[in-house]
Order: C-alpha cells, then sequence, then structure tokens
C-alpha cells in the first residue's frame, strides 16, 4: 500500500471531521479537498515516523483555522431550529429536540473546543493523537474538552435547577 | 475510613470518561466518584453528548467518496484535470454554426441577459482602460509574482494570465474591477505595434459552462466563453479570426 493508497483510506474520516467541523457536507467536503491537496504536494517531505493519520487531521485543522480566522464564525449564532445536518440516523421522536439542541450547542462553542472535541468523540482519537494533531499540549487539550463538554452541558439545560452543582469552577467558562 | 475529600475536577474525570487513567488512578477515582453524585451527573450527560454527536455525524464510512476527492489523489502531477481537446473542438464548432448569429450588438440584449453581461462589462471595461496611457493597470508585469498572489486572493481562486507571446502580445499587468458577482480581473496585453487587447474574468452566478461567442461595439470586438464558474472574455480591436486564435491560446492556458 503507497502513501497515496494510505492517504485514501483516510478520506471517510476526514469527511466525517470536516462535515461535523463545517456543519456542511458541501463545505466540509471544500476543507478534506483542500488538504488532500497539500497532502499530496507534501507527503513526500512528512516524516515517515508520525502517524499519517494524525498528519492529515492536523493539515485539515490548520486549514479550518486558516478558513474561521478568514471568515470569523459564520454561523456561529444559529438558530436552534436550524438543524443544519441531517441526523445520520434516524432518532426517536422525543430524542429529536436533544439532537437539536446539541446540535445548536455545538455551533456556538468556541473553535478550538469544538475541534478538540469533535476529533476525541468522532474519530476516537487517543489523548496523545489528538494533542499531536491539534498541536497542543496533553494539559491544554485536556481542559479543553472539559470546558467543552461542561459548557454543552450548560447549554443543553442539562444543568438542572434541581440538582447541586457545587463542584462549577470558579473561573467559569471563557478560561484560559 | 471515608475521609472528606475534595470533588473530581474536571480533568480527572476526563481522563476517566476517556478510558485514559492506569488501573490503579482508575480504581482510586471510582472510589471518590462513589460518594461524588454531581460527578456522577456529569459523567452521565457527558456519555449522553457523546451518543447526540455520533447521532448527529457519525456518518457512515462506507458512504460514497465524491470523485473529486479521489481525483486530488489520482492525479499528484496536475491536480486541475487535463482539458479534453474535443471540448475546444465542440466550442468551436458552435461559434461556427452561431457564426453572426452570436453577434450581440450594444443596444440588444438578449434572453441570455447573464452571458451578455459578461460581454458587457467586458468591453466596457476594455473601452475604459485601455485608453489610459498612466494607469492602464494597477499591477504591472514587472510586479509578476505579487499581481497573481494578489488577484488570486480577491478573486477566491488561483489567477494566473495566460501567456500571449506566440501572438505577439505581452502582458502590460492587471486590474481588480467590481461586478455584478464579486470583484472580476482585467488583464492588459501590448503588442509591438502598441495595439493592446484585454482579457476580462469574472465569477459567474449561473456556473454552467458555455461555448465561445462573439459580441461588439464597433469594430472592439470580444469573444467570450464561461468555463468551471467563470466568465472569460478577450476584447480587442482586431478581425474575429485574430481575436478567436488569441481567446484559444487564452483558454487553453487558463485551465
Amino acid at each position: 500500500m503507497n502513501t497515496l493508497d494510505e492517504i485514501e483510506a483516510q478520506i471517510p474520516a476526514l469527511r466525517r471531521y470536516a462535515h461535523a467541523l463545517m456543519r456542511d457536507a458541501e463545505a466540509g467536503d471544500d476543507l478534506v479537498q483542500d488538504c488532500l491537496e497539500r497532502a499530496v504536494a507534501g507527503h513526500r517531505a512528512r516524516r515517515a515516523d508520525g502517524s499519517l493519520r494524525a498528519w492529515l487531521f492536523s493539515i485539515l485543522i490548520n486549514r479550518h483555522r486558516d478558513l474561521m480566522r478568514r471568515a470569523p464564525r459564520p454561523g456561529h449564532l444559529v438558530a436552534v431550529d436550524d438543524l443544519a445536518v441531517e441526523p445520520s440516523r434516524p432518532p426517536g421522536q422525543e430524542d429529536h429536540m436533544a439532537l437539536r439542541e446539541t446540535e445548536a450547542a455545538i455551533a456556538r462553542l468556541p473553535d478550538d473546543q469544538r475541534r478538540a472535541l469533535l476529533l476525541v468523540v468522532l474519530e476516537g482519537a487517543s489523548f496523545n493523537e489528538a494533542a499531536a494533531a491539534l498541536d497542543i499540549p496533553l494539559g491544554t487539550l485536556m481542559s479543553r474538552l472539559a470546558r467543552a463538554r461542561e459548557a454543552l452541558r450548560g447549554m443543553t439545560g442539562r444543568e438542572r435547577p434541581g440538582r447541586p452543582t457545587p463542584a462549577r469552577h470558579p473561573a467559569g467558562r471563557p478560561e484560559r | 475510613m471515608t475521609q472528606p475529600q475534595t470533588p473530581l475536577s474536571d480533568e480527572e474525570l476526563i481522563a476517566y470518561f476517556e478510558n485514559a487513567l492506569p488501573p490503579e488512578a482508575r480504581a482510586a477515582l471510582e472510589e471518590r466518584l462513589a460518594a461524588d453524585p454531581e460527578a456522577r451527573a456529569k459523567l452521565e450527560d457527558w456519555g449522553a453528548q457523546d451518543a447526540a454527536i455520533r447521532a448527529l455525524y457519525g456518518t457512515s464510512p462506507d458512504a460514497p467518496v465524491p470523485e473529486r476527492l479521489t481525483d486530488v489523489l489520482r492525479v499528484p502531477a496536475a491536480p486541475r484535470p487535463v482539458r479534453a481537446p474535443l471540448r475546444l473542438a465542440a466550442m468551436l464548432a458552435l461559434l461556427a454554426i452561431g457564426g453572426t448569429g452570436g453577434w450581440v450588438s450594444h443596444a440588444w440584449l438578449g434572453p441570455e441577459a447573464g452571458a451578455t453581461q459578461l460581454a458587457e462589462a467586458a468591453l466596457t471595461a476594455h473601452g475604459t482602460y485601455v485608453v489610459e496611457v498612466v494607469h492602464p493597470v494597477e499591477v504591472p508585469a514587472s510586479q509578476r509574482e505579487h499581481l497573481d498572489t494578489w488577484m488570486s486572493k480577491r478573486m477566491g481562486t488561483q489567477m494566473r494570465p495566460p501567456d500571449l507571446a506566440a501572438s505577439g502580445f505581452a502582458l502590460m499587468g492587471g486590474r481588480i474591477l467590481p461586478s455584478e458577482d464579486g470583484p472580476a480581473g482585467l488583464y492588459m496585453y501590448e503588442n509591438a505595434d502598441g495595439k493592446r487587447i484585454t482579457l476580462y474574468v469574472s465569477p459567474q452566478r449561473d456556473k454552467a459552462d458555455s461555448a465561445f461567442e462573439y459580441a461588439g461595439h464597433g469594430t472592439t470586438q470580444s469573444l467570450y466563453w464561461k468555463d468551471g464558474g467563470l466568465g472569460y472574455a478577450v476584447v480587442g480591436d482586431m478581425p474575429r479570426d485574430r481575436l478567436r486564435d488569441l481567446a484559444i491560446e487564452a483558454y487553453d492556458q487558463m485551465l
């Protein structure tokens, strides 16, 4: 299997991740195409020791960063009833609202948190893989994931008023 | 035995949740978890988040991959598909059949307004700038690298003016112009006799490709076509055959 074949084998995973990041299949494929063009141009210069998969995701992530810088958060304020993505599995009627809420909440996450969370949840990346692809230290990745998850909880109303909420960090969500 | 414990931090919980703890640490954390209902509620919600995210975006990886993506890997040397000569032949054949029928005069705007708009814009731009002595172009060809990056950036697509030296025309430079559907580019060329021609390139709302067509004001003629979401028009004061040869030369290089 040559490198181009190995790259091709990663296309479904790249598409899935890009689709989730962009919340749009077409825009996601644009991002993947951009990533693949760079990968094809640069794969000979790549260090042979690292994982090809992490390398491809890091290219895609860097392209996404550029894209978001150029067009600052398009759709960052997505209406709750704008479910941009057709759920890949038909959910039960009662789950539908929860999915819409999650969709809208993910759209509101800061880009760096969204990239980290989707990489781990959707692609099953290990902490080390994800930290490498995102080019951040392990500790940063973990706190980013924690903040993303708690922000999602807050936005989807999972923190019900009746529940004791002492463990909430005094620093609140916007960290650093 | 059960001593008061510090609540589990989110970072600890994340490591536990993602199964990234060594067995002893995991066991110790589970002990603390038993006494921390808030942390257990978090873990439960995080599990629900994962399920929701996978339901939303976990498209099955065996969905057909669009050809445009696999094509990138097939033709590593030339990412853009090589143009079939047949298409050019077909476009020229249509041009011949269209003959004078393809003519669009200044005053007459026919049903295909989108295409004639392209020709009109190109003719207007040509008329405005070829007469300029001091500032015919915004960025001169001597700054070719800057010209290409700047025009590409403004147009949002790779822009490289064709080399028309074979027909005796040298690039003078280019400029950006406003157009209906976004920034358009205008390249100007000059031959040894001081005759100037322009190549106008503009984004098209209608992405359909088209055959070559003529339009013109008096002696100024335009040969225009649409390809890959862009409209192109070569404009000059010269016989149509000459213009056609230049257009073919440009067409072969633009894609």
